[in-house]
């Protein structure tokens, strides 16, 4: 498997056009991407590859995929993913996410645990902590956010390629619709959904796997022992040393934590 | 010609320091509080209706007020307060709103109702603006800014429609809902107040204003700016078969005048940190338009309107980005004798031909005292001449032809 082999494909739902990249063999895993956008296929995909048939859509409204008008919140965005899924003809899927593609794969599975297969949430939004606040990556700015992502931004590999260039007047385009996305369906109540924790209680048989970074600023450690809490059987595995994007500043570690949960 | 008196009636009492020790040194939004002193503020929302109680004396047709949030540049938080004491102290004065920003408020009826209370206490004097407000008020309100047009056009419907339509009626639109639309009080201007609309010339509001024939008031623009989005606006008023005039545009203008030249140019630099505030620190540009506050499109042309403008930063800092000097001889900020006040004046409106003018006559370190001479001089000197201007360059206002 090279990351030459994904194919970059579209899918109409409900009149809408969403982008996906698709490689591998096996049993479907979707990555659901974080507030980012779709970052393209990325080491972490291929690996998944070996082993899946890994789909990375890119979600409604975000930069390459749109969003039909209707879909204006997050639960509309977990309700309108289960189409996808339908529609890509998959019946049951590992669903994988991070931070607002975690609580994505959340909301998806209380809404629908018959199509998943296994829930796998890294740094994920979408609960409230008690203790401490998931950050305002709105009111931090772009800036303030990349500095609170990592625990050391020197531990992240493909850093340079994903964050280091000037942005082209595209991506810097891009840029502007996927904030503007966020900002629709995440803005309030902020990257939460006051529901989500009663409903977790539904996904008791449901192999979950949590895995969060120590020093993770965006969404703190506290957040992934509540999603612990309320899913009867899910393990969470902390990463030292690390912070927002285990699978960016930690890979080995992620790989090592995700392996035997994906039987990998 | 319709002659308004604003200032945005600010507080100053804080230091440069303390904005940059604000989160991401801003002055607006995250800038604390704590900086704020109750009882100077006491002093200050007084001095500010003597201010305009006296504005009414000296000749001013109209008291303009303006309202944002989370900011020392502006104590109008709350400017329909202001504008219900306005309404009982005055008594011929326009009280001009420019106004309220429809898309924080959650019950647009409380609304319709406040300024239906003004419009009566006033005995019919009420001009109700609507803005869509800065991003900073879509922040403070937590308000998504994604639906921050959407809202402004839903509330604007709703409000128009419950001071004229006969209720109980029921509403039931994207964002707002209610089952018994039925407030008791309506308004004493029939069929309901004169809207206006105040901005910076984003091109949708210019549209949809146009379509409306609403006056467009336009906040200090760049004149040459302001020229190509008043052609933006008689293009969409034609499409309806309407022909706007002189009555249909405001332009708000800082003037300050003073005895001399040369004490009205020292006094006249307060104006610098007006809503740019103490130090000028440039405010962050994701507080002032946060993602989706404009359309991509929209944002697009905004800022290629402004190329050219003297002010690079038009929409995120303050005036004096070309330096004191360069806006002075610009006419962006007129500041004289009222021999000197009038002559710029007059340059002016012979290339904006507005039919309403907004005097900004005083704000940032500009005090009290220094205020009153200017109103004062404004009084003797300088209203009935350019009331007389205004008759001789043919610039009507919307009372005297109705937009």
């Amino acid at each position: 498997m090279t990351a030459s082999a994904f194919e970059s494909k579209s899918v109409t739902v409900g009149g809408a056009a969403i982008q996906y990249l698709v490689a591998g063999k096996g049993a479907p895993l979707l990555w659901l991407h974080g507030s980012e956008g779709n970052a393209g296929w990325l080491r972490l995909h291929d690996e998944l590859a070996r082993h899946f048939t890994v789909y990375v859509p890119t979600h409604p409204g975000f930069a390459g995929s749109d969003r039909p008008p209707w879909l204006e919140s997050f639960v509309d965005l977990a309700r309108f993913y289960l189409w996808i899924v339908q529609q890509l003809g998959i019946t049951r899927a590992t669903l994988a996410g991070h931070f607002i593609g975690g609580w994505l794969a959340a909301e998806m599975a209380v809404m629908s645990p018959q199509v998943v297969e296994r829930l796998l949430l890294v740094d994920a939004a979408g609960v409230r902590p008690r203790e401490g606040e998931i950050t305002d990556i709105f009111l931090q700015g772009g800036e303030g956010t990349r500095r609170l992502s990592f625990f050391d931004a020197k531990q992240v590999v493909d850093y340079e390629l994903l964050f280091g260039k000037k942005p082209t007047p595209e991506e810097r385009e891009a840029q502007v619709i996927n904030r503007e996305a966020v900002t629709r369906y995440c803005w309030k109540p902020y990257m939460h959904d006051p529901s989500l924790p009663a409903l977790l209680e539904r996904l008791r048989a449901l192999p979950t796997l949590i895995v969060w970074g120590r020093e993770d600023r965006i969404v703190p450690l506290e957040a992934g022992e509540l999603y612990r809490r309320a899913i009867a059987g899910a393990r969470l595995e902390v990463i030292d040393h690390c912070g927002h994007f285990p699978q960016l500043e930690k890979p080995a570690e992620f790989m090592r934590a995700v392996g035997p949960f994906l039987g990998l | 010609m319709f002659i308004m008196r604003f200032t945005e009636r600010p507080y100053v009492a804080y230091t440069e320091e303390d904005v940059r020790g604000s989160f991401r040194s801003a002055v607006r939004l995250t800038f604390s509080n704590s900086h704020f002193d109750p009882a100077l503020g006491a002093d200050l929302y007084n001095e500010y209706l003597d201010e305009y109680q006296f504005a009414e004396e000296a000749g001013f047709d109209g008291l303009m007020l303006n309202e944002h949030h989370n900011t020392p540049t502006c104590m109008g938080a709350a400017m329909n307060l202001e504008a219900a004491i306005l309404a009982r102290i005055t008594q011929k004065a326009k009280i001009i709103l420019l106004g309220n920003p429809l898309p924080i408020f959650d019950n647009p009826l409380r609304l319709a109702e406040e300024l239906a209370e003004i419009d009566m206490i006033s005995r019919g004097r009420l001009v109700s603006g609507f803005v869509r407000g800065t991003g900073i008020e879509s922040w403070a309100t937590n308000t998504n800014p994604v639906h921050n047009r959407e809202r402004f056009e839903e509330a604007h419907d709703l409000v128009i429609k419950t001071w004229t339509q006969p209720g109980p009626f029921r509403w039931e639109g994207k964002h707002y809902q209610f089952r018994v639309v039925n407030p008791f009080v309506r308004p004493l201007q029939q069929p309901h107040p004169p809207v206006w609309i105040p901005g910076l010339g984003s091109p949708e509001t210019l549209d949809w204003a146009a379509r409306r024939h609403y006056p467009y008031i336009y906040l200090e623009t760049d004149p040459q700016v302001t020229v190509q989005m008043t052609e933006l606006y008689h293009k969409s008023a034609a499409e309806t078969g309407y022909t706007p005039g002189p009555q249909n545009f405001g332009y708000l203008w800082r003037i300050h005048v003073q005895d001399t030249d040369e004490k009205a140019s020292e006094v006249g630099k307060g104006f610098l940190i007006g809503n740019a505030g103490i130090g000028r620190v440039p405010m962050p540009g994701d507080f002032m338009a946060p993602a989706g506050y404009n359309s991509r499109e929209g944002s697009k042309r905004i800022l290629e309107q402004y190329k050219h403008s003297i002010r690079p930063d038009a929409l995120y800092g303050g005036v004096d980005a070309a330096g004191w000097d360069a806006v002075v001889a610009s006419n962006r900020v007129v500041v004289g004798s009222p021999k000197t006040v009038l002559r710029k004046i007059r340059e002016g409106l012979e290339i904006l031909r507005p039919g309403i003018l907004g005097m900004w006559t005083n704000d940032g370190t500009i005090g009290h005292k220094d205020t009153m001479r200017c109103l004062q001089l404004m009084k003797e000197e300088v209203l009935p001449a350019v009331h007389e201007m205004g008759k001789e360059l043919g610039l009507p206002g919307p009372f005297e032809q109705a937009p």
